[in-house]
């Protein structure tokens, strides 16, 4: 790699190599294999779909179709936070081993994740362009651009619990408990025209909502408020600084907590 | 650049751990803020290693020589003091930690090598030696389940010995494997005591430590209590069959 020293060339190389590692060691024995990447949130989406097309109808036109880039973007956010949090508990091995970087172990989560849910949406948006008429080239062009948005918000929160939950296990509770309310705190399964206004104002000071909002926008043309985009914006900066400030001044003392 | 024959410094160093007798849980560090037991692992310790040196480390449990190494190798960081060290610097303790189950032994090669500062071509030049010197033939390729703790601590072994260390670090589980293996690594390690490599020995094996080191560094309660040459192992030995 050019331009970069040894020393980052090194992290990397040792960051890639465990991401390659994240990647291999979940699909080890699994039939389908990487096929899953797709069958899970395809079957996801059915399953939502089924419900809250006829059982509790939710009036949105194209209603699977409309669930699944926020399906996508929801399972790379809350499967990775969710994994990442007792992560320096459960790899107390490789703390206690050597000496090198440790935001690698949960950088690797995320970036084997973030590989998962780029192949779903490349298929998708494959499946976007048989179908839908609406689209718009240019807006595809900004999908890693709002990929990386999306990663950097959760990487921020992955640092922040995962170096909190060494000395507090609590906070591995908290977040199992807080992901589902979360879930419903994000337009995934609805849309925001679909709720009172006040509540939508709300929902616009949960970043995802943004996030999720302009992958839909870019997909497949569905409307996005831009000043909640601004609040988004705002608010991944300040998590994701706030992670960095927290794992640095934690993860020296690693070792005495595990 | 008189610093340049130091392999380890160690200036003021100490390391308090706070002794936590059930699981902490936020609640409790709101409401009992300073009632924390403190422990003092180590205490104002100051330490050089020259280069080449063979220094073995001896003291009652809990005297400290774990922190030591942890602080030395960098895994725990000192609650005041500086460390400064010289080259790459291995551990052979804890061989087979940082394997992954369902990962074959390749993949884990790379991985643990890695993490021991080696990078990626360093590691793919270094395949065939480290398999060879495992001898663990057939498996190399299969899934790390599979395979004896043996076979594992044969592994651990042999990829950290391909990371040619600077400053070696090793306990009385050096002795790994069957007794074969135990004949080839135990010549490896003396052929790192012949080369110009610091090693640094915790053990309660004082004959490993007449045969293989030149100074004693003797812990206990968190200091250094001597620092001399092997006539130190004799007197710690009279000292506890009193």
């Amino acid at each position: 790699m050019i331009g970069l020293s040894t020393d980052q060339q090194k992290w990397w190389e040792l960051l890639l190599a465990m991401t390659e590692k994240e990647i291999k060691a979940r699909y080890k024995m699994a039939v389908f294999g990487f096929l899953w990447i797709f069958l899970n949130p395809l079957l996801q989406m059915l399953v939502l779909g089924f419900i809250f097309q006829f059982f509790i109808p939710i009036k949105t036109a194209n209603y699977f179709e409309f669930l699944f880039p926020g399906l996508l973007a929801w399972n790379f956010f809350s499967y990775t936070v969710t994994k990442n949090t007792p992560m320096y508990i459960n790899e107390r091995a490789l703390i206690q081993k050597a000496k090198f970087p440790r935001e690698t172990i949960v950088l690797s989560v995320v970036l084997s994740n973030l590989f998962h849910f780029l192949m779903a949406l490349v298929v998708f948006v494959l499946f976007e362009w048989l179908i839908n008429s609406k689209i718009h080239w240019w807006r595809w062009c900004l999908l890693p651009g709002i990929a990386f948005w999306l990663a950097i918000l959760t990487s921020g929160l992955s640092l922040l619990f995962s170096s909190l939950n060494v000395k507090w296990r609590d906070v591995n509770f908290g977040v199992q408990a807080m992901m589902p309310l979360w879930f419903y705190a994000t337009p995934v399964i609805y849309s925001l025209d679909l709720l009172p206004s006040w509540l939508a104002k709300w929902i616009h000071l949960n970043p995802l909502a943004a996030i999720i909002g302009i992958l839909r926008w870019a997909i497949m043309g569905t409307e996005v408020p831009w000043f909640s985009l601004l609040i988004s914006g705002i608010s991944t900066i300040i998590i994701f600084e706030i992670g960095v400030m927290v794992f640095r001044k934690e993860s020296p003392f690693f070792d005495d907590w595990v | 650049m008189k610093q340049n024959n130091l392999a380890v410094k160690l200036v003021n160093i100490s390391k308090i751990y706070q002794l936590h007798h059930e699981k902490p849980t936020l609640v409790e560090n709101i409401f009992r803020k300073n009632s924390r037991e403190k422990f003092v692992a180590l205490n104002n310790v100051n330490l050089e290693i020259k280069k080449g040196e063979k220094v073995g480390i001896i003291g009652p449990n809990g005297s400290g020589k774990t922190t030591l190494l942890k602080i030395i190798s960098g895994i725990a960081t000192p609650n005041q003091g500086k460390v400064q060290t010289w080259g790459k610097l291995v551990s052979l303790i804890d061989l087979s930690a940082g394997f992954h189950p369902e990962l074959t032994g390749i993949e884990n090669v790379y991985q643990n090598a890695m993490l021991l500062g080696m990078n990626r071509m360093e590691t793919k030049n270094k395949l065939r030696e480290i398999a060879d010197f495992a001898d663990i033939g057939g498996f190399f390729d299969a899934p790390m389940y599979t395979y004896s703790d043996g076979m594992k601590l044969r592994l651990g072994f042999s990829i950290a010995i391909a990371a040619e260390p600077d400053v070696l670090i090793l306990d009385e589980g050096v002795a790994v494997g069957d007794e074969n293996f135990q004949k080839k690594s135990s010549d490896k390690i003396e052929e790192f005591f012949k080369q110009r490599k610091t090693i640094i020995v915790v053990s309660h094996w004082l004959e490993y430590m007449r045969r293989n080191c030149k100074r004693i560094i003797w812990m206990d309660e968190g200091k250094i209590l001597k620092d001399g040459d092997l006539n130190l192992t004799k007197e710690y030995e009279d000292e506890f069959s009193k």
